[in-house]
């Protein structure tokens, strides 16, 4: 049998194995990138960003200073006037008067699987059809030509992360793209972003199978369903895991052994794959971030323990409309609360969501994120952080929008594993920005220019914006 | 809009807490209260009052004064220089007849699976416990158009206007207006075409033509059978006569022209509701006088009715000279985002006073409700004193009134937040907090 071994770096290699054995003894099974990323900013002059009031994103503000972009990155920060000892920049931004911010990451968007017009031909954001479909990945439904992307970019968002829906109890996986114009998905993708996997709580997995007559139909069936995947993701993983070690030991006694000996350790037999358990043994393996909806507190302190179960980490409850209420539990394991500012009372497992939600959980010390879920929301999120730092403040804490820009930069950044990349405004970023008309945290305010990668993408002054192919020629008269 | 970080900081918020003290004397001529001291946008000509007061008596303003105040008066409030508005008025929302958007059978305002159209009374169905009513009052809302929603044929009935205070009867009129649902999503009740719902329209309004000048042969059954029952065609009367108005929901431009061109003859008074594209024909609107009541945050082409969606059509529109009102009309989110809704407009070029007038006296005028929509002299005290400027999505309501009375801040959601806002371990369970 002529097997062919690459090196690999998978998450069917121990780590053991790795300091114990040469690397290149180990293989790659399959290519775990096969739709690559072919994102390529286009160049972009060198600038500077001059007079803003700057929101860093992680906490900083300055209120009056000065931004440099080189070759698409952040290359200095500061307060004041440009120093003198920079270099010379092809064009100078005059901030004044506004308001300089990172890009905002919304962490739960469908738009391209849900796109815009919304008839059932364009609907393609949940695989309805069996409760665990690990095997699907979004990007694979995602239109680059949704009219939704360009309403998006001019809220100020340059980068998104698109999840299945969540009428499964494992949807499949997310993608992380950003926010630009470009003929395919691949060419929207966060180079290099790992990839999540959406999992569903509550109401709506049981809703979907129990309405089928198939299960689940409660919420302690969703449990086993969870847990039966992870079990058999488990038994997969070792299996492959075996597969590896003995496929070591067998390259191990190759060219010493006669091949006639009997007693020769024989080429193991390489294990089927599977897509589905693929994506599941990848996030018990930690190459692959579990995003979580779910809404009620007792549920997701039940998905902490299935998590501490099989050997997950949870990265992020969405929607956790009751997590004020486990704040602490939260905080405690980490895990990130990407919420509405005050979404409640549209199904009954969000009766209790509360305007204080996000300042409660970020006052507990646990990671909050402003997300929109929503064509609309996605189009205000610092409106929707606006009025999540004014619950707080009402409820006597000193949230400030310098405080509150985390929740829509730093932290889902963090969330998606981005924010050594991207995320607030510091040296070495990507110069993923947005010149505000005003204060982001004002109704007033609007996104004057955004830049993704340093390249202007929206400019509110001379109406520079990316025009799908969807909204060409449809006699929507322009005034 | 400059004010936002005042209107938050909590030093100043609090500040605004403490000096919205109640002084209260002995009565004098008559129970009356007085807000002194207010930022006031009157809705009227006289725009925004700095240092004014107003008087309030037996559920009405009784003065509006910015020189010499008389401060004689059962309780006085100083609003501490904070803005005071009329309450505002929600063109479209569903409140008071469903608890939660989805999943639960709990839909009152619209009929699936009955022969009922013009008939359908909304008001019937209203709850006044609804939970959800002081989640909507706490955002600065004071009045309410509750409207029908079609679901088995294009009329979706009589809609009602609520007041959110907390003495009953919170119907303030039963039935206000005539919904008819002619979009795209609805052609599914006259058979398929668009062309066929007009129809349709048309045919009702004949016939209860027909039924109002031969009611006592109806009745005695010596007139043609007519389509409609006889709720349906009573219902369509005063409409008939204008004397209510004909809400029609569309979204394309195409359709308002050819509607309303075919209602001319019957010379109704007309309201355009939903109008995502009501911006392109905004001319043909103003000549007639017919204003548009829309949901100022939805730009998006959905479907092939609103592919012109955009959020400057309230400023489009009140630039052409069309009364406009804002409604929310989404089911989950309630009226909760009206306000934030008339700051988008804003943000898109409608003038300030405009968006406050969108959301006080337009809905008045449009949907017929005297008496409330400005701070003057005569008309009813819905009033809101604000811990910024109201149209921020920072700002919220301090106190509010309705008819002259004050009303609680408490909600479900305010409980909620008590209960869990330490989470420290005390040894009491939850359930006793």
């Amino acid at each position: 049998m002529n097997t062919r071994y690459k090196v690999g770096r998978g998450w069917f290699i121990p780590l053991f194995f790795l300091s114990t054995f040469p690397l290149t003894s180990f293989a790659e099974h399959f290519d775990k990138n096969p739709f690559p990323s072919t994102y390529q900013p286009a160049a972009a002059p060198d600038t500077a960003i001059t007079g803003a009031h700057i929101l860093t994103g992680d906490g900083g503000e300055i209120e009056s200073g000065y931004v440099i972009i080189r070759q698409g990155q952040i290359t200095a920060i500061g307060a004041g006037q440009v120093p003198t000892s920079e270099a010379p920049v092809a064009q100078t931004i005059d901030g004044s008067g506004q308001w300089l911010t990172p890009g905002i990451i919304d962490v739960h968007s469908h738009l391209g699987n849900y796109p815009a017009p919304g008839y059932a031909a364009h609907s393609d954001g949940n695989e309805a059809t069996s409760p665990v479909t690990a095997e699907v990945w979004t990007e694979h439904s995602v239109w680059p030509q949704d009219p939704q992307f360009p309403l998006a970019l001019a809220g100020g968002v340059t980068t998104l992360q698109i999840l299945p829906g969540s009428a499964n109890l494992i949807g499949g996986r997310s993608v992380v793209l950003k926010n630009v114009s470009s003929r395919t998905v691949q060419g929207m993708k966060f180079p290099d972003a790992a990839y999540g996997l959406k999992m569903a709580c509550g109401e709506n997995p049981k809703r979907v199978y129990g309405s089928k007559g198939a299960g689940p139909s409660t919420r302690m069936g969703n449990v086993a369903g969870y847990r039966k995947a992870w079990i058999k993701a488990a038994s997969y993983k070792a299996k492959w895991e075996k597969y590896d070690s003995d496929m070591v030991e067998f390259l191990a006694t190759q060219g010493e052994t006669d091949k006639d000996d009997k007693n020769a350790i024989k080429e193991p037999t390489r294990p089927d794959r599977d897509l589905e358990l693929d994506t599941l043994a990848g996030v018990l393996a930690g190459e692959i971030r579990v995003h979580n909806h779910c809404y009620r507190a007792d549920e997701m302190a039940q998905m902490i323990d299935i998590s501490k179960e099989f050997g997950y980490q949870i990265t992020s409850f969405q929607h956790a409309v009751e997590a004020y209420k486990i704040a602490d539990l939260l905080a405690d394991n980490g895990i990130c609360s990407a919420m509405w500012a005050d979404w409640t009372r549209f199904k009954l497992e969000s009766f209790d969501g509360i305007d204080e939600n996000i300042a409660m959980v970020d006052n507990a010390g646990a990671c909050a994120i402003v997300h929109s879920d929503s064509p609309w929301g996605i189009q205000r999120l610092n409106q929707e952080a606006a009025k999540a730092m004014a619950a707080g403040n009402r409820m006597g804490m000193e949230l400030s929008p310098a405080h509150a820009m985390r929740w829509l930069s730093l932290n889902p950044a963090k969330s998606l594993g981005i924010d050594d990349r991207t995320g607030s405004i510091s040296p070495n970023k990507m110069a993923d920005l947005v010149l505000w008309t005003a204060d982001p945290f004002s109704v007033f305010s609007r996104a004057a220019k955004v830049m993704i990668d340093g390249v202007l993408v929206y400019d509110l002054s001379t109406g520079l914006k990316p025009v799908t192919d969807f909204e060409l020629g449809l006699r929507v008269r322009e005034l | 809009m400059m004010n936002r970080l005042q209107a938050t900081a909590p030093t100043k918020h609090l500040r605004v807490i403490a000096l919205l003290t109640t002084i209260l004397v002995a009565p004098l001529a008559g129970a009356d209260l007085l807000i002194t001291n207010a930022r006031l946008v009157t809705g009227t000509d006289q725009g925004t009052l700095i240092n004014a007061s107003v008087r309030i008596a037996d559920g009405l303003i009784t003065a509006v004064d910015t020189t010499a105040v008389n401060l004689a008066a059962t309780e006085i409030v100083d609003a501490a220089g904070a803005y005071v508005t009329t309450g505002f008025f929600d063109s479209a929302t569903t409140v008071g007849t469903s608890e939660i958007g989805g999943g639960i059978k709990n839909r009152d305002y619209t009929v699936y699976d009955a022969d009922i159209g013009p008939g359908f009374q909304v008001s019937l169905a209203i709850n006044p416990y609804s939970s959800l009513l002081p989640m909507m009052r706490v955002q600065g809302v004071t009045r309410a158009l509750v409207r029908p929603a079609a679901g088995n044929t294009n009329f979706a009935g009589q809609s009602a206007l609520i007041n959110l205070g907390d003495a009953q009867p919170m119907v303030t009129v039963e039935t206000n207006a005539m919904f008819v649902d002619l979009r795209e999503e609805a052609t599914r009740y006259s058979g398929g075409s668009r062309a066929k719902a007009i129809l349709d329209l048309l045919d009702s309004l004949d016939e209860a033509e027909i039924y109002a000048n031969n009611t006592k042969a109806y009745q005695a059954g010596k007139l043609r059978k007519l389509r409609q029952s006889e709720r349906d065609l009573r219902a369509l009367v005063p409409v008939l006569r204008s004397q209510k108005p004909l809400a029609l929901i569309i979204d394309r431009a195409a359709d308002i022209e050819t509607v309303i061109g075919q209602l001319q003859p019957y010379k109704l008074k007309l309201v355009l509701v939903g109008g995502r594209e009501a911006w392109k024909v905004a001319e043909f609107l103003a000549t007639r006088k017919i204003p548009v009541v829309i949901n100022p945050m939805d730009n998006l082409p959905s479907n092939f009715d609103q592919l012109g969606a955009r959020l400057d059509n309230a400023a489009l529109l009140t630039k052409a000279g069309v009364t406009v009102a804002l409604m929310t009309e989404d089911v989950y989110t309630e009226t909760r985002s009206l306000v934030q809704g008339a700051g988008v407009a804003v943000a898109y070029g409608l003038d300030w006073d405009e968006a406050i007038k969108a959301i006080t006296v337009n809905p008045a005028v449009i949907w017929g409700l005297p008496g409330y929509g400005s701070v003057a002299v005569g008309q009813r005290a819905d009033l809101v004193i604000w811990n910024g400027d109201p149209l921020e999505v920072t700002s919220r309501p301090v106190k509010m009134m309705v008819d002259g009375s004050w009303v609680s801040m408490t909600t479900r959601q305010t409980l909620l937040r008590n209960r869990y806002a330490d989470l420290k371990d005390t040894g009491v369970p939850f359930g006793y907090k």
